[in-house]
């Protein structure tokens, strides 16, 4: 019974997904330029907030090195596409790509543990942003530039909320599976996972190159935007910082969290974007009053609110 | 590409590794007694950079005489913030604190960049770019004068942690917090203490730094990964271990720029980081197994 009762939740839930999106979707024709654009904006950094929290939340593993993935599905993207691909096949490209070189540095990352993991990937994310600026077969300093021409702006957006649907509904998947519960288990008690036979470096894989992936194709979206990358803008620790205040105002969680963090993010971005000195140091200010005083982020203070809403028209 | 380029270019390396292993001392410092991977240590050596800068500036003094003065305001700056943001964290993990110290490298760089714009600054002595010669050997009088100076300081900070009292509360603290609290230490003031001291290694280093090189606001983040890499190959809890890492990366970079070009210097670093990270974790020269 109790499994009937949940996958019947799974599938309303999957439903109102897809109708939400798909009424995006249709809605977009109407919204202006702004706000495809914002739209557009808050949607990749929710997908890659989402990707961000499987890997810290449910796996434990705290990356500073989200810029890498970034960084490399964005060159494979234009390099890809300038040689004559499609769009579809460039992004099958970069998120390829991303998987590879999640791949390449797992066995390498995976030995450290919390906190030499986390400096791993701010080192790993470093490293090839200094390779990119100095390796002038990619492009060097300057970087590459798109030669195809770039979809409009309603095109993008429609692409970003393509993105983030898709890494919705698998992150549903992927929570409400045995896998989560593997994953959690590995980051509770790496050792005591094993020994009841778990195998950690496979669970840890797949969460890591899932999120890689998903980091990539975000990547490989702002490439296609931008209609140009280059080392500082796309392996700049600003992405690694962005997805770092998402989650942590946002609170950790998929969803609410991402969405709040993403929407806090790009309005104070808005709001500050003649000051970026000024909108990064008030950034890092609220990151430490949340961490502070809300460590449950804003998604946590709107539970807790909600809660207390109903129990007060309750009583 | 001579040879004696090449080995000029080796021993700089080697004497800019003494500096640098200074400046890690004071992140080795924090993470060994307060597990606290603190993301702000580029920010405060470009902030020591700065001091020196200005304590040139305003009142003439030279930044090498006045560095044991930079090194205390530094540390009397920084003390406060332990108590402000960090000690309240206590209680709840490796992360918190991590990430207020990011978010406060976020604020300190900006900050610099409002204050004092994004100029690439560099602190103009007469002995920054003069040559002294060892022998063949040719090198900047500030890296010679920096691996000195470096070397002393470094000294002296194992003297006051290995004979002082509040060396012997620091090691008890990081050994069993716990215990060392049973046994009548103050763990939060001596985690107080022990930040300003790793703060001010950090700006001390920084300052040699900012006399041999340019510095400006964004400087920072190499250096913290720099430091990083110093503190994982030597090792926590051995002091002259960091020196030795120190002067092995130094060498090292040397090396990469030698061999590949200028611009690969601390790509070369960071490599070599990863790698050590990947194969021996716990460090080079460290004697404890994972």
């Amino acid at each position: 019974m109790a499994a009937d009762a949940s996958a019947q939740r799974v599938a309303a839930l999957a439903a109102g997904l897809l109708i939400v999106f798909l009424a995006l979707a249709l809605l977009s024709g109407w919204f202006s330029d702004y706000a495809l654009e914002l739209g557009g904006r808050v949607l990749l950094l929710m997908t890659l907030a989402e990707a961000w929290n499987l890997l810290a939340g449910y796996g434990g593993l705290v990356s500073l090195g989200t810029a890498s993935f970034v960084g490399v599905g964005a060159y494979v993207l234009v390099g890809v596409m300038n040689r004559g691909a499609g769009l579809p096949l460039a992004c099958l490209a970069a998120g390829l790509a991303a998987a590879a070189l999640a791949l390449l540095v797992s066995r390498a990352v995976f030995r450290l543990r919390g906190l030499y993991f986390t400096v791993g990937t701010l080192a790993l994310s470093e490293a090839l942003r200094l390779f990119m600026i100095n390796f002038q077969p990619l492009g060097g300093a300057t970087g590459l530039f798109l030669s195809p021409d770039v979809p409009g702006l309603r095109g993008l957006f429609l692409l970003a909320l393509g993105l983030f649907a898709a890494a919705t509904i698998l992150m549903e998947l992927a929570t409400r599976s045995r896998f989560s519960i593997l994953l959690r288990a590995v980051r509770d008690d790496e050792d005591a996972a094993a020994q009841i036979g778990v195998r950690p470096f496979r669970i840890k894989l797949l969460a890591f190159v899932f999120a890689s992936v998903l980091m990539g194709l975000g990547g490989a979206l702002q490439g296609l935007k931008l209609g140009a990358v280059e080392p500082y803008g796309m392996f700049g620790l600003q992405w690694t910082v962005n997805v770092l205040a998402i989650v942590i105002i946002g609170g950790q969680g998929l969803r609410l969290a991402a969405l709040l963090g993403s929407v806090f993010v790009v309005t104070l971005g808005e709001l500050l974007a003649s000051y970026p000195a000024l909108h990064l140091a008030i950034t890092g200010l609220i990151l430490i009053i949340v961490i502070r005083f809300a460590p449950q982020g804003l998604a946590g203070l709107t539970i807790r609110l909600a809660r207390r809403l109903r129990r007060s028209t309750r009583a | 590409m001579d040879l004696q380029t090449v080995t000029d270019s080796l021993v700089s390396g080697v004497l800019l590794g003494g500096i640098l292993a200074l400046t890690a001392l004071g992140l080795s410092i924090a993470l060994g007694v307060m597990r606290l991977v603190n993301l702000a240590h580029g920010e405060i050596l470009v902030g020591g950079a700065y001091l020196g800068l200005y304590l040139l500036r305003w009142t003439g003094l030279d930044p090498v005489l006045g560095l044991l003065l930079i090194g205390v305001l530094m540390a009397v700056l920084v003390y406060p913030l332990h108590g402000l943001l960090l000690a309240p964290l206590s209680g709840q993990g490796l992360e918190a604190p991590m990430m207020t110290m990011f978010g406060v490298s976020i604020i300190l760089q900006n900050a610099f960049l409002l204050f004092f714009s994004a100029d690439t600054r560099s602190i103009d002595r007469p002995y920054a770019a003069t040559p002294v010669h060892i022998g063949s050997i040719t090198v900047p009088q500030i890296y010679l004068i920096g691996f000195v100076i470096s070397v002393i300081v470094i000294v002296l900070v194992h003297l006051l942690i290995a004979r002082t009292r509040f060396g012997r509360e620091l090691r008890a603290s990081a050994a069993d917090p716990g215990a060392a609290a049973a046994n009548g230490v103050d763990v939060r003031r001596v985690h107080a203490l022990t930040f300003a001291l790793g703060a001010a290694c950090a700006a001390m280093g920084g300052t040699l730094i900012g006399i041999a090189f340019s510095f400006s606001p964004t400087s920072g983040a190499s250096y913290l990964l720099t430091g990083f890499a110093i503190v994982v190959l030597g090792g926590l809890g051995n002091i002259f271990a960091t020196l030795v890492a120190g002067v092995a990366l130094g060498l090292l970079q040397s090396l990469g720029g030698v061999v590949f070009g200028d611009g690969y210097r601390e790509l070369a670093g960071l490599v070599l980081f990863l790698v050590v990270l990947a194969i021996r974790p716990q460090g080079l020269l460290s004697g404890r197994g994972s």
